[in-house]
């Protein structure tokens, strides 16, 4: 609930400031990144996963998506549409994207703020995962909530008691972006 | 005359000789003696007291102005007595203009005797006259000097005038200086002849010039110079034409009057390049110094002529210089024009010609010209002193400057017409060379040029592509360090990436047969030119490596001033490499090439070895991994011949046998991922071939384990053979084709009758494909049509005579034409049906591809809210690799198809949203 304390959830890694440092290597990076970007959107597209979704936001330079999450049946957050926006580094997929729930959600592992706690996200992130991946992974997250370590403790606790008044709170914080 | 014009003076370089005694004895004293008469000049001068002037000049008695009537003395009585007499012999009586008009083209003595100024004075007069000349000439000049003027203004001025007023008459000015002349010598012959002979030698010209400076100043005054210049510079256009031949060559460009005078001018002398070009360099030189005509020597001594009276009635100075020079400026640029446009042969010597031509023909005139029409009254001695070795060199300069103009502004036919045109480029080079300016004139104007003539939608890529290479060549030559052709190719390289044609002819270019280059632009749509071009050695591309910083390039020089910021130097005129990096990536180019390697590759043909050629050629300039891919399709080609043979020798071994009326099959195996896409039509083909497919599968699996053979139907040749009742035909066609035929065989004796949707059916292949492929058979004569969409073979050929008889009225040639023409009319349906047949098949390969975009679309969509469809189209050039190719109206097209199937709903403002 101390959101404060939180800033280096899942905030930028180090490794973007340097490259930021580092003008001379960073076109090259851009355009590799961009080139991976790209082959990683075709590959959504073409074989795209049911219950995920993800695309490019209109500045033209692919390095933040918008991606969409289905709710899992059968999961307090069943039918609900859940967006997330994913920032990508420049020396990705080297460091992993930030990745921030865009729609209020009631989870033992996303603060209030959107912030997310899995670990691929952070020190085990591999150059092998991709934007696929990571939202299969927070498809089931929703599922299955790692309540060894929450952000929301409240969350965590009523998972564990009361479904149905997890279920109620689930709901009550979600809203639909699409209707803004 | 007082004048005696030097006619063959123009032969040497010195014109210095003269005219006018007056000038010619021009003395010291002169100077002083014309600031003495300036203050009556003055006053004569401005406008508005020129009338007052009149009156005065008549009412006033001669001793005021005099100057010296402080008393009357018995001198002074005789003094004045003796002015009197002088004044009225002096005194020219008011006859009218028109009487001079008439005598405009006599030598002048009939006027004279006519106005009485030839009549010697009496005794009296000439004592009186001998007395005053002793003691007070000056008053008495004065005084003529003021009659003359006094009398000019009022008999001649207004004649002159209206003579002005008369527009358009051809050689106005002429008739105005010959009445100006006679008038001139009305007033001067009494004194030439009778008061001059009465003074000292030394005082003579003093006293004449005097009252010339009287005549000259109304002379002027009634004549503005306004309307006097442009006359003027007619005259001057007129006969320099002649003099400096410009009227010769525009002759050559009129054949008709060529043949009409061309044998009785014998042609001795011309500027004519092409005549000069002819000669030997030492006839070239005699040419041009030696060689005028009469004619010319006659305009000279008729343009002279008029001049010299121009100057003598004060019409010249500096005033006629100007209007000369202007002239000379203009002949300039005319003589260019004429003698140089479209001369563009290699190697070229107009610069050398137009050199001569202006230091021996352009500059002799003004050496005349000048020593007549000169400012400086004294400066006779300085007449060959006016036009100075630097100034003909100035004028050279100037000449291959106008040269340039002319040849840039040629420019871009010379470019069409290269390499004939060569020389051209040549003489631009060395006006390039001659200014910094010029290269950027050069550079703009062309820009434009190419931008109103080349770079417009009328063009062809093939034409556009053409010019460039001849642009890339010729400004090579122009410009070796490549800064020129840099900024000129920029537009055009633009305009070539936008065109979407331009990769396929390219490369279509580089594949063609080099054998048929021979004639660059021979033929209209291909660039074979570029395969010949691939085949010279690329020895520039081998040593493109160097880098700027090569310590041991002894001849190293820094990037030209004019160089724009980005300029890289160029290594060479390599004219496929500039083509080829008109594109960003290779792989644009690699993959049309591979595109058209496909088609050519799967055609029967005996070796491909052009094409290996080629790829070999290729993978010099672009290295082996850009071309791997196109390598495999070559490999995958003489891979299959060897295979097909072990294929066949294993389907012998293993005991088929060849059954009878089943052909053979011959195959080629394609790597799949090396290969383009095919698009191509599905359908079935007969049992028999299947069977053979199906074994040559068999026994290729067998060889190569763990792959798998698929059938491309639709992409193959077929040798048919077909027994019709009276005849049999054999040809090579497409599988489609081959399979619709093969559906009309049958044994019994009727000829099989089917109709189109019966065949698609049975065939499984599209109905317009069928179509398509009965018309091709209709055109060979093998089905005919009985009624639309129903085919019948035609088992019985006609026989021509059967056809004749058909035929009754009209002679042979008639029923063979439009027999001709009725195979003809069922080729071009056929052909026309076989490109309905693949449009339809691209169309849906279209659709095929938007579906992939409709992916795109679901997840922008879902994603990034709705959106317009102008957002959709741009997000989509940016996600999609390789682009979107599909207009803004397809896609709506395509986005209203999805509304109207539920899976898209249009929301406020027309935004698309997906419906969940």
């Amino acid at each position: 609930m101390d959101y404060s304390m939180e800033d280096t959830q899942n905030s930028a890694p180090d490794a973007q400031q340097s490259s930021k440092l580092n003008p001379s290597g960073q076109k090259s990076d851009t355009q590799s990144v961009t080139k991976r970007l790209q082959a990683e959107l075709m590959q959504l597209m073409l074989s795209p996963s049911p219950g995920i979704s993800a695309f490019p936001d209109a500045d033209g330079n692919l390095l933040s998506w918008t991606a969409t999450i289905t709710g899992p049946t059968e999961t307090p957050y069943e039918g609900l549409t859940l967006k997330l926006s994913f920032a990508f580094p420049n020396n990705y997929p080297y460091s992993p994207p930030t990745v921030l729930f865009k729609t209020p959600i009631y989870h033992p592992n996303v603060d209030f703020s959107g912030r997310i706690c899995l670990d691929i996200l952070k020190d085990k992130w591999s150059a092998v995962y991709n934007v696929s991946s990571v939202l299969l992974s927070l498809q089931s997250l929703l599922g299955e909530p790692n309540n060894a370590s929450p952000l929301n403790a409240q969350a965590a606790e009523l998972w564990d008691s009361d479904q149905a008044e997890f279920k109620r709170h689930v709901l009550a914080r979600h809203q639909d972006l699409d209707d803004e | 005359m007082l004048s005696t014009v030097p006619l063959n003076v123009g032969r040497r370089r010195v014109c210095g000789s003269v005219f006018s005694p007056a000038s010619l004895e021009a003395h010291p004293k002169s100077i002083s003696d014309f600031q003495r008469e300036q203050t009556p000049v003055a006053s004569f001068q401005s406008s508005d007291s020129s009338s007052t002037f009149k009156a005065d000049s008549q009412s006033t008695s001669f001793a005021t102005i005099g100057g010296s009537t402080d008393a009357a003395s018995p001198e002074e009585d005789t003094l004045n007595q003796a002015r009197q007499a002088a004044k009225e012999f002096l005194s020219v009586p008011n006859l009218g203009f028109e009487l001079l008009y008439n005598f405009r083209n006599t030598d002048g003595s009939q006027v004279l005797k006519e106005w009485n100024r030839f009549s010697p004075p009496s005794k009296e007069t000439a004592e009186v006259l001998e007395y005053l000349m002793r003691t007070s000439p000056w008053t008495l000049f004065e005084w003529y000097g003021n009659d003359i003027r006094r009398h000019f203004l009022v008999n001649f001025r207004t004649g002159l005038s209206k003579l002005l007023k008369s527009p358009g008459e051809e050689g106005l000015l002429r008739t105005i200086v010959d009445c100006l002349q006679l008038a001139r010598q009305i007033y001067l012959a009494p004194v030439v002849h009778y008061l001059l002979p009465l003074i000292t030698t030394p005082h003579q010209g003093g006293f004449l010039a005097q009252l010339q400076r009287a005549f000259h100043t109304v002379v002027q005054y009634s004549l503005p110079w306004k309307k006097i210049s442009p006359l003027l510079a007619r005259e001057l256009t007129q006969d320099a034409v002649v003099i400096l031949g410009i009227d010769t060559l525009d002759e050559d460009s009129d054949p008709d009057r060529m043949s009409l005078d061309g044998t009785e001018m014998e042609r001795a002398y011309s500027v004519s390049y092409k005549d000069w070009k002819q000669e030997s360099p030492e006839a070239r030189a005699h040419m041009i110094v030696d060689g005028e005509d009469g004619r010319v020597t006659i305009a000279r001594d008729r343009l002279l002529a008029f001049l010299n009276g121009l100057q003598l009635v004060g019409l010249g100075g500096d005033q006629a210089q100007k209007v000369f020079a202007n002239v000379m400026n203009i002949m300039m640029g005319d003589f260019i024009r004429a003698a140089y446009a479209g001369e563009w042969e290699s190697p070229s010597t107009v610069p050398q010609h137009l050199e001569q031509w202006i230091e021996n023909v352009y500059a002799r005139l003004v050496v005349h010209v000048l020593a007549i029409i000169h400012s400086d009254p004294a400066g006779t001695q300085s007449g060959a002193m006016e036009v100075s070795l630097r100034d003909v060199e100035k004028w050279q300069v100037m000449g291959i400057a106008r040269l340039g103009k002319l040849r840039v502004s040629e420019l871009f036919d010379v470019i069409v017409d290269w390499p004939a045109s060569s020389g051209a480029v040549e003489d631009l080079r060395r006006f390039t060379n001659n200014s910094s300016g010029a290269r950027l004139y050069v550079t703009n104007l062309f820009s434009i040029n190419l931008l109103q003539r080349l770079l417009h939608p009328g063009a062809s890529t093939v034409e556009i592509l053409q010019v460039y290479i001849s642009i890339i060549r010729a400004f090579h030559i122009l410009d070796p360090k490549g800064v020129l052709l840099d900024r000129i190719a920029r537009p055009i390289r633009r305009y070539l990436r936008d065109r979407e044609d331009t990769v396929k002819v390219i490369v279509s270019g580089l594949l063609a047969d080099p054998a048929t280059a021979d004639g660059p632009t021979a033929t209209g749509d291909t660039l074979a030119e570029l395969a010949a071009e691939l085949t010279k050695v690329p020895h520039h591309s081998m040593q493109n490596n160097r880098s700027e910083l090569d310590y041991d390039d002894m001849y190293w020089v820094p990037d030209p001033v004019d160089a724009a910021p980005d300029y890289k130097k160029s290594k060479s005129a390599d004219v496929i490499d500039s083509l080829v990096s008109l594109f960003d990536s290779k792989e644009t180019f690699v993959k049309e090439m591979q595109t058209l390697l496909a088609d050519r590759l799967i055609q029967k043909r005996q070796n491909y070895d052009q094409e290996i050629t080629v790829l070999e050629l290729l993978k010099v300039r672009f290295g082996d991994s850009a071309l791997q891919a196109c390598e495999v399709m070559l490999k995958d080609i003489s891979d299959s011949r060897r295979l097909d043979l072990t294929v066949r020798n294993d389907q012998m071994l293993s005991g088929y046998r060849k059954q009878a009326g089943v052909g053979k099959l011959h195959a080629k195996v394609l790597s799949r991922f090396f290969w383009p896409e095919f698009q191509e039509q599905e359908f079935k083909v007969p049992d028999e071939i299947n069977k053979l497919q199906e074994r040559y599968a068999t026994c290729f699996e067998r060889r190569k384990d763990s792959r798998k053979l698929m059938w491309r139907n639709a992409l193959g040749q077929v040798t048919v053979e077909l027994e019709l009742q009276n005849y049999t035909f054999k040809d090579e066609v497409t599988t489609w084709q081959a399979t619709v035929i093969y559906a009309f065989q049958s044994d019994s004796s009727e000829p099989a009758t089917k109709t189109i949707p019966e065949l698609a059916d049975e065939l499984e292949m599209s109905p317009a494909l069928v179509r398509s492929a009965c018309l091709f058979w209709v055109s060979k004569r093998i089905l005919t049509e009985v009624q639309r969409d129903t085919f019948r073979v035609l088992e019985i050929l006609p026989t021509e005579d059967e056809e004749h008889h058909a035929h009754a009225a009209g002679d042979f040639s008639d029923v063979s034409d439009s027999e001709a023409g009725d195979t003809a009319n069922a080729a071009a349906a056929a052909e026309a049906a076989a490109a309905a047949a693949a449009k339809e098949s691209a169309e849906a390969a279209a659709m095929e591809k938007m579906n992939v975009y409709w992916q795109f679309i679901v997840g922008m969509l879902t994603n990034q809210g709705p959106m317009a469809l102008n957002r959709i189209v741009m997000m989509l050039k940016i996600a999609v690799p390789g682009g979107f190719p599909f207009s803004n109206e397809e896609l709506r097209e395509f986005l209203g198809g999805m509304v109207s199937k539920g899976k898209l709903e249009i929301v406020n403002g027309g935004n698309y949203k997906i419906v969940h």
